[in-house]
């Protein structure tokens, strides 16, 4: 069954077409989302990849996903910004997000949680351990 | 004293001159806004190093760990056991990565503590579990002791592990097969203050007294023959010390040749968050 995914633009399939929970990765280092991707659809979810603040947004707006998992450093901003511009258009919003990050200065650490960040993970995170914590950042299937 | 302490000082001590007192403090309090401006450009700085240094590492972990777990078809046993090489590299050099952060933050004064309430027990159980598998690969045994009288501390228990792996780490390379390890706990009053003193001992090759003040140096190491198994870059015990020196307690050893080692330090019970 085809999935649709962020690089088709997002908004030819409504969400309702699948039951997965919809995983959104921001990154734009290719090398790891490419692995953050087979990860999350061998447990189940279906996956967008974002590889900037932008890209990110756009995914958001047409398909907000369950669980966002952000690097920080991204090519035309600050991970953070998707954070606030998500729950400013959706206060009420069921986005869990979670900063993936390898920085790693308590100072990073204070601005992503005081954004509404769920948690902040230091990469590189255990594959198994990721998963299994991710199970309870998504909604029971 | 550092230079956003001397600055602070300077401001404090802002007295008549030739300048005027009001110039004077003018100019103090713009050294320090500079220096602390300084200071959280440094910290970014590490902070960019580190993300940029965990980024591909993440790559090479987890595209390992994806083969290793079979989800992209199953492996054969060398093929995995190939790609655990992978891994455990990769997770070898993420540790290195780590140390020289920390060195490089201790060194800027930039470390800081995140105090909370653990059990020492717990962490020198968690240390000696982390390390079973060289302590059988080496036929080693190993002890953990808590005296009962030993309480709770109020400290930074990510620190204090860091402080425990990094001594546990030395007093496995320097021992030779068949020795042992103790981890032992107890109550110490030191300059004053209810500390809790952690000792880390060994059946080990020991060290002579003449390198036991050396030994806590940058980049030191005792003896640089190349055959000698050494434990990475040599910034064990500086990292060590200047962990321990955070949390306002002290590190020391008691070593002679061939009488093995034993390291201690001492962790406040109440540290100053």
């Amino acid at each position: 069954m085809a999935v649709p995914d962020a690089r088709d633009g997002g908004n030819a399939h409504p969400r309702a077409a699948t039951s997965q929970p919809h995983v959104l990765v921001v990154e734009d280092n290719s090398l790891v989302s490419d692995a953050m991707r087979i990860l999350f659809e061998a447990s189940g979810n279906r996956v967008s990849v974002a590889g900037s603040v932008a890209e990110a947004l756009g995914v958001s707006a047409n398909d907000p996903a369950d669980l966002v998992l952000l690097d920080l450093t991204l090519p035309d901003g600050d991970g953070l910004e998707v954070v606030a511009a998500c729950l400013a258009r959706q206060p009420e919003g069921r986005s869990v997000f979670v900063a993936l990050t390898g920085r790693d200065d308590a100072a990073t650490r204070q601005r992503c949680m005081a954004a509404g960040c769920r948690d902040v993970l230091l990469k590189p995170v255990p594959a198994r351990e990721l998963v299994a914590r991710s199970r309870s950042w998504l909604p029971a299937s | 004293m550092n230079r956003v302490d001397q600055a602070r000082k300077s401001v404090l001590q802002a007295g008549p001159q030739s300048r005027g007192p009001e110039e004077q403090l003018r100019a103090a309090l713009e050294e320090l806004a500079e220096l602390r401006a300084r200071e959280a450009l440094q910290s970014q700085f590490l902070a960019n190093i580190s993300h940029d240094l965990r980024t591909p590492l993440t790559a090479v972990i987890t595209h390992a760990e994806i083969l290793r777990d079979g989800i992209l078809g199953e492996l054969t046993q060398r093929q995995l056991d190939s790609v655990r090489g992978i891994i455990n590299g990769g997770r070898q050099l993420l540790s290195q990565v780590g140390e020289i952060l920390t060195y490089a933050r201790g060194s800027a004064n930039q470390l800081s503590l995140d105090p909370t309430q653990f059990d020492v027990r717990e962490v020198l159980e968690q240390a000696r579990s982390l390390n079973a598998p060289l302590f059988e690969k080496k036929h080693l045994a190993s002890r953990v002791e808590v005296q009962p009288d030993v309480p709770l501390l109020n400290a930074d228990r990510d620190k204090v592990a860091h402080i425990l792996a990094n001594l546990l780490g030395n007093a496995i390379d320097f021992t030779p097969p068949d020795g042992h390890v103790w981890l032992r706990a107890s109550c110490l009053v030191d300059g004053g203050r209810d500390c809790v003193l952690i000792e880390v001992a060994d059946s080990g090759v020991g060290i002579a007294p003449e390198h036991h003040e050396m030994i806590f140096q940058e980049f030191a190491q005792v003896d640089s023959t190349p055959s000698r198994p050494h434990h990475g870059t040599g910034l064990g015990l500086t990292i060590a010390r200047k962990l321990v020196d955070l949390h306002g307690g002290r590190i020391w050893v008691e070593s002679e040749i061939g009488q093995g080692s034993r390291f201690f330090f001492t962790i406040p019970v109440e540290v100053a968050g």
